[in-house]
């Protein structure tokens, strides 16, 4: 399987770090016995060098940029997915061990460490008698859990099923029955190796033993038979999974996965949309192999339920990143007969795209939406559930009079996160090269800031601040109010045109508003509202970045598609607006 | 090889059940509680010599043969679960998977537990659950331990020589009353100290728990101090949440509390310029203890943190506000500023006795910081961040330029 072979060779290459720790002799022996299976050897001395088993498998060239390859986390036995997975065995056994273990929560935390000191025990390479198992067992410090620790790091070393199917032979047969773990274990094992005989063999006997299995199982099962030519029967075990609970995100992207490999698009969609509509967010990795197995594909319904999804992306501010959009572009331009052509570009701070000429969306809100976001803003962020956490109603009732008599503001500036732009200059320097800057075009400034600003010290001179206060409108709050919430609603109040100057990502206030349409909302108003500057070495003292004058989002025209895209790694926050574009017009 | 796993899975197929799940309608439902019946053949230890060869799929006809018997009591199809049996199957599940999920549940959980709205919250709910089972495990284990070697002692041979002794062994009945008569001269004369009981809107239940918890400690500690407040339950409701939770704590002992329990607020019983509201918020930080002033602390365990809750009260009230002067006194190091509520009663119990900081802040946990200073707290910061700067600053940056590259890596391979 291409989709292994880089993590378990990252796997490995962590064990080997790993291995640096000291063993005490006896445990050489004893991994020097397993690794190289002759458990005959009565001393060894020194220390076993570890030897990989089979690792680095060669990896599977797909050309296609179909296989992104699997993150760490997916890969780590779905049996768990972040639940401790330390059986109560253990946690009992514990405690019988000593009592001075400590707290149980001690307990569930130690099972960590517990994983990692076992993280080394090596698998053997070949299968072993069952009474080279017992032995093995006997000579591992806990053998209540032996079974467990060398399935799990078979995991880790991806060690042919062989093995592990031995030592299941073994448990069967001094124990008559294998715990339910094992088999899941065993199961993740297989999945690993892509045995879909096996897999379909471990399903049959875990629906025979058990009723209903636990998710984890059944996550293993459909990705296991969804990488594989029966894909069909992970669609039928998807449905099982319906009946008893409701089906995790992954069991659905395996799934579509399937079916969009095997050209079933439709199918694919299917599944999709059922997906949306219980509510399940899917990843963007899936999202693209819709697009890549698309490719060259013919068909209105098809097309309709791609263009879906890149609303989809715009409805929710989603930025594709760079392969993701590649896959975009690759899908448009293979549709037979479209004559689509995309382009890489930068947009224009006058909103205009270089390529196709086409003037971008501005970023302006309706009347309706800017009422609502006033109103919001108002009601969540300032009041929230008490007006007093952030200000008190005398001081906000005295804002609103100061706001309504002065209106309208074209520039509001937070003055305190303004001043701390240069760090060698004082505050108030800072501030006043900051609206000397703004105020040279005739604009109506505001400034917040709070009343200590006014009390004359180092970093707040009397002369300047008076100096100020001829070319700007001051407002100051409490010392332990919030000006950012003041800020936004002089900003609103004053209309469309007015901006605001800040280095805050307001993301705390954004997280005031209670829905998530508000909050999208926020976010665009923000955008095209929102002047951030950076210091610069040579002349101006400060440089500003201009709002944006258009709207950074997914947009189409019908012939024309505009897609922003995160360029690379630095762009991970989702406060960073990318810049870079993908221009997609349609030639006739 | 192959062959042999080719035939075992045709007599399969043909004799178990039919894995028919064309339509995935058809499941098979056994009851749990079914005891596998093992069968005895296997349970012979195989003596095979190594030379031997290994029957690989061995173990599928071990997991395979108790069900000649079982398909006699399948059930016929199965009826559409309960909700609650259902649930209850998927615990059990997952308990076998080895997750942390407890062993017995009441309906009671059950139900609380499917009302979790998602998924991480079922899972935190279960652990929860387990957690708290263990621990009773571990104290019924302890108890059980301790009866053995109580056993033993007796079992010893006692020596049968009374001591003679002037005092007569004070017992924790003349202990209790000796306190009471503190307490009873604290209601008269002591300083007061109020807890405001106007939380519980902000909290869950499970954190109204937590907070009478630490109450009912701090209350404990004060009446064993030497010179205990007068504790003024103030905006305390009848019924509320909290209310039923002391009477689980204290039962009839509730009723004969020395303490003063009101639905007034501190405002109307104290006069507004000598209350002094504690909040961790406070711009202003305490520097001495005030004998003549009466502190408020809010009774409020807020798990996810909200900030500025009760100092939004205090400047509702107008009341002076006040934070301990932690940052002053101590090299912080992780961990938040408000403390728990029986950590603030033990540490204005000793400010009252000692008035010194040093002795009072010893209360506050000791993974929260470093150490106490003699110097100011700034200039120590300052060491402590080149410290800090030259001993991972070289190191930070290079991890963090190794993680880059990876990622980097990872979306190029995509």
């Amino acid at each position: 399987m291409a989709l292994f072979s880089q993590t378990s060779h990252q796997g490995f290459q962590a064990l080997l770090w790993k291995c640096r720790t000291f063993w005490s002799p006896s445990r050489c022996q004893q991994l020097f016995a397993v690794s190289f299976s002759s458990p005959n050897r009565e001393k060894v001395s020194g220390f076993s060098f570890m030897t990989s088993s089979g690792t680095a498998l060669p990896v599977d060239p797909k050309g296609t940029d179909a296989f992104p390859t699997k993150k760490k986390s997916e890969i780590d036995s779905e049996g768990e997915k972040g639940w401790d997975e330390e059986t109560k065995e253990i946690a009992e056994r514990k405690l019988h061990l000593s009592s001075s273990t400590g707290s149980p929560k001690k307990q569930l935390m130690s099972r960590v460490l517990l994983r990692r000191r076992f993280a080394s025990l090596q698998p053997p390479e070949k299968p072993l008698q069952g009474e080279e198992w017992k032995r093995l067992r006997e000579s591992f410090h806990s053998p209540e859990i032996f079974e467990e620790v060398m399935l799990n790091s078979m995991i880790k070393c991806n060690s042919p099923i062989d093995v592990a199917k031995s030592l299941l032979t073994h448990v069967a047969k001094s124990n008559g029955d294998i715990a339910y773990v094992l088999l899941v274990k065993y199961l993740a094992l297989c999945v690993q190796r892509g045995q879909t005989s096996e897999i379909c063999d471990v399903y049959d006997i875990m629906k025979i033993r058990f009723k209903i299995l636990d998710s984890g199982a059944y996550n293993l099962i459909i990705r296991g038979l969804s990488n594989s030519d029966q894909w069909r029967m992970a669609l039928t075990v998807l449905e099982e999974v319906k009946k008893i609970m409701n089906p995790s995100r992954t069991n659905y992207e395996s799934c579509i996965r399937a079916a969009s490999r095997h050209q079933e698009m439709n199918l694919a969609f299917e599944l999709y949309r059922e997906m949306l509509a219980k509510d399940l967010v899917p990843t963007l990795d899936v999202l693209q192999a819709l697009f890549d197995f698309s490719r060259g594909m013919k068909g209105a319904e098809l097309q309709k339920d791609l263009f879906d999804i890149l609303l989809y992306l715009r409805e929710n501010q989603i930025y594709p990143h760079k392969t993701f959009m590649r896959s975009i572009k690759l899908w448009f331009e293979s549709i037979p007969g479209g004559n689509w052509r995309g382009h890489l570009t930068n947009i224009k701070t006058s909103g205009q795209c270089p390529v196709c000429n086409h003037q971008l969306e501005d970023s302006d809100l309706t009347e309706e939406e800017y009422n609502n976001l006033r109103e919001r803003i108002t009601k969540d962020v300032i009041h929230g559930t008490d007006t007093f956490r952030k200000t008190s109603p005398q001081e906000f009732e005295a804002f609103q009079t100061f706001v309504e008599n002065r209106l309208p503001f074209d520039i509001v500036i937070d003055g305190l996160n303004v001043s701390h732009i240069k760090p060698r200059k004082t505050q108030c320097e800072n501030l006043f090269d900051a609206v000397n800057c703004l105020a040279k075009k005739n604009a109506r400034l505001l400034v917040l800031g709070r009343k200590h600003m006014l009390i004359n010290s180092s970093n707040w001179k009397r002369e300047i601040m008076k100096e100020m206060q001829n070319k700007a409108e001051f407002f100051f709050a409490e010392n332990i109010s919030e000006d950012d919430a003041f800020l936004l609603y002089a900003t609103l109040q004053s209309g469309k045109h007015c901006k605001f100057v800040t280095r805050d990502f307001l993301r705390d206030h954004k997280a005031c508003l209670s829905d998530s349409v508000t909050r999208h909302l926020f976010r665009k108003w923000q955008r095209g509202h929102q002047i951030v500057f950076s210091t610069s070495s040579k002349g101006e003292p400060i440089h500003f970045l201009p709002a944006f004058r258009y709207d950074v989002v997914v947009q189409t025209t019908g012939d024309t598609w505009h897609i922003p895209y995160k360029d690379t790694f630095e762009e991970k926050h989702a406060y960073q607006i990318p810049r870079k574009w993908l221009c997609i017009q349609q030639k006739w | 090889m192959q062959s042999a796993n080719m035939f075992l899975k045709k007599i399969v197929r043909s004799s178990v059940l039919p894995f028919a799940t064309q339509h995935g309608m058809k499941k098979d439902l056994f009851p749990l509680s079914r005891t596998l019946s093992l069968s005895l053949c296997l349970k012979q230890d195989s003596s095979c010599s190594p030379s031997e060869k290994l029957d690989l799929d061995a173990w599928k006809k071990v997991m395979k043969s108790g069900l000649q018997e079982e398909v006699g009591e399948k059930v016929s199809e199965s009826k559409e679960l309960s909700t609650l049996a259902g649930a209850r199957e998927i615990l059990e599940m997952w308990r076998r998977a080895g997750r942390s999920v407890p062993e017995n549940i009441s309906e009671e959980q059950l139900k609380t537990f499917m009302e979790c709205p998602s998924k991480s919250a079922k899972k935190k709910y279960l652990k929860f659950l387990h957690l708290k089972e263990l621990y009773k495990k571990n104290d019924k284990r302890k108890m059980e331990e301790k009866r053995e070697r109580l056993e033993a002692k007796e079992q010893a041979p006692k020596t049968d020589e009374t001591r003679r002794n002037s005092f007569i062994c004070v017992w924790s009945s003349v202990m209790d009353r000796a306190y009471n008569w503190r307490a009873a001269q604290s209601m008269i004369f002591g300083q007061p100290l109020v807890f405001d009981m106007s939380y519980e809107k902000d909290m869950t239940v499970r954190e109204v728990a937590n907070t009478v918890k630490q109450i009912v400690l701090s209350e404990g500690c004060n009446r064993r101090s030497v010179d205990p407040f007068h504790v003024h339950f103030c905006n305390f409701k009848d019924d509320s949440l909290y209310h039923k939770e002391f009477i689980k704590h204290y039962r009839d002992a509730w009723g004969k509390l020395l303490i003063t329990v009101t639905e007034q607020c501190y405002t109307e019983i104290f006069p507004k310029d000598k209350l002094i509201y504690l909040t961790a918020d406070s711009p202003k930080v305490l520097k001495t203890f005030d004998h003549n002033k009466i502190y408020i602390v809010g009774s409020m365990v807020d798990k996810n943190i909200k900030t500025g809750v009760s100092l939004a009260r205090a400047k509702r009230l107008g009341l002076e506000t006040a934070a301990l002067p932690l940052e002053k006194y101590l090299l912080w190091n992780s961990g938040a500023k408000n403390l728990t509520l029986d950590q603030m009663m033990h540490i204005l119990l000793t400010l009252k006795d000692t008035g010194d900081w040093k002795k009072a802040l010893e209360f506050v946990p000791k993974r929260k910081y470093h150490a106490f200073v003699n110097k100011p707290v700034n200039e120590l910061k300052k060491t402590l961040n080149l410290i800090n700067a030259l001993k991972l600053g070289k190191r930070q940056e290079e991890v963090r330029k190794q993680f880059v590259k990876n990622y980097s890596k990872k979306l190029l391979q995509k």
